[in-house]
């Protein structure tokens, strides 16, 4: 299996290292104003996947599940962190209901499916762990923005429906729910569309990533339906805990909206 | 009746908000008022003087820093939010409508709470319609496609489908020409009087206050100025505050009626 693949010389990354550079020549030529972007994010991309390069190299030799663990939370960090940088209005305690949100679904999910499904052995193997981990954490994290991010308009644009609705007697999960609902739907849509686009629009990363690595394309099929299913249960668990922690946010000890 | 406690019953109550710049602002000082059941109270002032804080804090959407607020004697801390608010609900100057039918809307507070859902043509709604000017033809139409003094009546009809005991009012009438106003001057007595409901409504309006309060409290910068009956307040005020109130506004608007 190994002899189907073509490895990339020096000379052949240089090569198209030389693409990036008629990029930045193309930019200049209209004036885009982009050079320097494109210079520093495709230097950032060489160094930063050297670095994961070896990282990896060095994670799949090892032999105990501690670590492997330890470079979970790692990721499981970073994806709260991006989040955070990425949505503009948070919710009250945010990191605290974003983190929780990610560790139970993302990590429910990646443990269910390689430990129930895949059946690794050991069940650590990093391997395997490591990148479908990151398969679903990525994915779950633009859900879990998209949920954060609408959850906060809906409480901004709805404040009269959901003050009315507390007015009238109406508990802090009952007056929430239209906006819950609206949330869920909003970061379940990229999940939809990708499946039901998944093999006609394109081909999805992993798909064409293990075929051009010799694996059997039926196989590659089976994987990648396994783990479009996984990822968009994933999204939906951890934009469910998001939601359940994250509307009380919005709500004082003494249930009425708060101020801020 | 006057040793029995009163239906609500404001103690001393003081509460800050943030202001412009964040930091914490005294708008209320030591309040304290009453009102029974069948009566209305007028709270009136100049904007900025606390009133509709005030009414914010009777149910609860602000929290008072001291001084206690009694429901029937008990502390309507002691009352689950949603149980207070269903029993005092307030019924805001915008009237908000939720989409769907007037029907719909008069379901609503059974569905929050998740309660059965009333008929609306079980008799002792089609009384409440009735005496809030709810025409049953509007049942089936959009909510929202009313005008506005039609909204505003679907509205406090709304507010008392539940066990409504004191009915909150903010600047009811803000949004209603002069007739509409004065037609719902007259719903807020016969609502008083027949349900036995207590309202405390704020407002910039002499003449609604003179057409239906019994009671009037003014206030000025987060503070009790001066209270009394309707018209001794209204005709006879004792402070200078008032008299400058009531001189801004038209004759025509303080003239009491019967």
């Amino acid at each position: 299996m190994t002899a189907s693949i073509i490895d990339l010389s020096l000379w052949d990354l240089v090569t198209v290292y030389s693409l990036l550079l008629m990029s930045i020549g193309l930019a200049h030529l209209l004036k885009a104003g982009q050079s320097k972007d494109l210079f520093w994010s495709g230097l950032r991309m060489f160094i930063q996947l050297l670095v994961v390069g070896y990282v990896l190299h060095l994670i799949f030799a090892l032999k105990t599940p501690l670590p492997v663990l330890l470079i979970l939370i790692v990721m499981i960090g970073f994806a709260v962190q991006t989040i955070g940088a990425r949505v503009k209005t948070k919710m009250p305690h945010f990191y605290r209901v974003v983190g929780t949100a990610i560790l139970f679904g993302c990590g429910g999910m990646t443990f269910f499916f390689c430990s129930l499904v895949i059946g690794l052995e050991p069940w650590y193997d990093p391997r395997y762990l490591i990148p479908l981990a990151g398969m679903i954490i990525g994915n779950s994290m633009t859900g879990a923005s998209l949920a954060v991010e609408r959850l906060a308009a809906e409480f901004r644009e709805r404040r009269d429906e959901i003050e009315t609705g507390l007015c009238l007697g109406g508990s802090i999960q009952a007056v929430s729910e239209t906006a819950v609902s609206s949330a869920f739907r909003a970061a379940l849509i990229p999940s939809v569309n990708a499946m039901a686009a998944m093999g006609l629009v394109f081909l999805p990363g992993m798909m064409t990533g293990q075929i051009l690595s010799g694996t059997e394309p039926l196989i590659a099929v089976k994987y990648q339906i396994a783990i479009m299913c996984v990822i968009t249960g994933s999204v939906s668990l951890t934009t469910f805990f998001i939601l359940k922690l994250g509307y009380r946010a919005y709500f004082t000890p003494y249930q009425s909206l708060r101020e801020d | 009746m006057n040793n029995a406690a009163p239906l609500l019953q404001v103690r001393q109550v003081s509460a800050s908000r943030p202001g412009e710049s964040g930091a914490l602002q005294r708008v209320l000082q030591e309040t304290t008022l009453r009102v029974d059941a069948g009566e209305i109270l007028a709270v009136v002032g100049p904007s900025g003087s606390g009133k509709s804080t005030l009414l914010r804090l009777l149910n609860r959407l602000l929290e008072a820093e001291s001084g206690d607020i009694l429901l029937s004697g008990e502390n309507i801390r002691s009352f689950p939010p949603p149980e207070l608010r269903a029993s005092i609900p307030l019924v805001s100057q915008k009237p908000f409508l939720f989409p769907g039918t007037v029907r719909e809307n008069l379901q609503a507070p059974a569905r929050l709470r998740r309660a059965e859902l009333p008929d609306c043509s079980d008799p002792s709604l089609q009384e409440l319609l009735e005496l809030c000017h709810v025409d049953p033809d509007w049942l089936d139409r959009d909510a929202r496609k009313l005008s506005v003094g039609q909204q505003q009546r679907v509205c406090l009809a709304r507010a008392m489908v539940g066990p409504c005991q004191v009915l909150l009012l903010d600047e009811p009438t803000s949004a209603l020409d002069r007739p509409t106003a004065d037609q719902m001057a007259l719903t807020f007595r016969q609502l008083a009087r027949e349900k036995k409901l207590a309202i405390i409504f704020v407002t910039h309006d002499l003449r609604l206050t003179a057409r239906c309060a019994d009671h009037v409290i003014f206030m000025a910068n987060g503070a009790v100025v001066e209270e009394g009956p309707t018209s001794r307040l209204l005709n006879h005020p004792e402070t200078a505050e008032v008299r400058a109130f009531l001189a801004s506004g038209s004759e025509d608007d303080r003239e009491v009626s019967p």
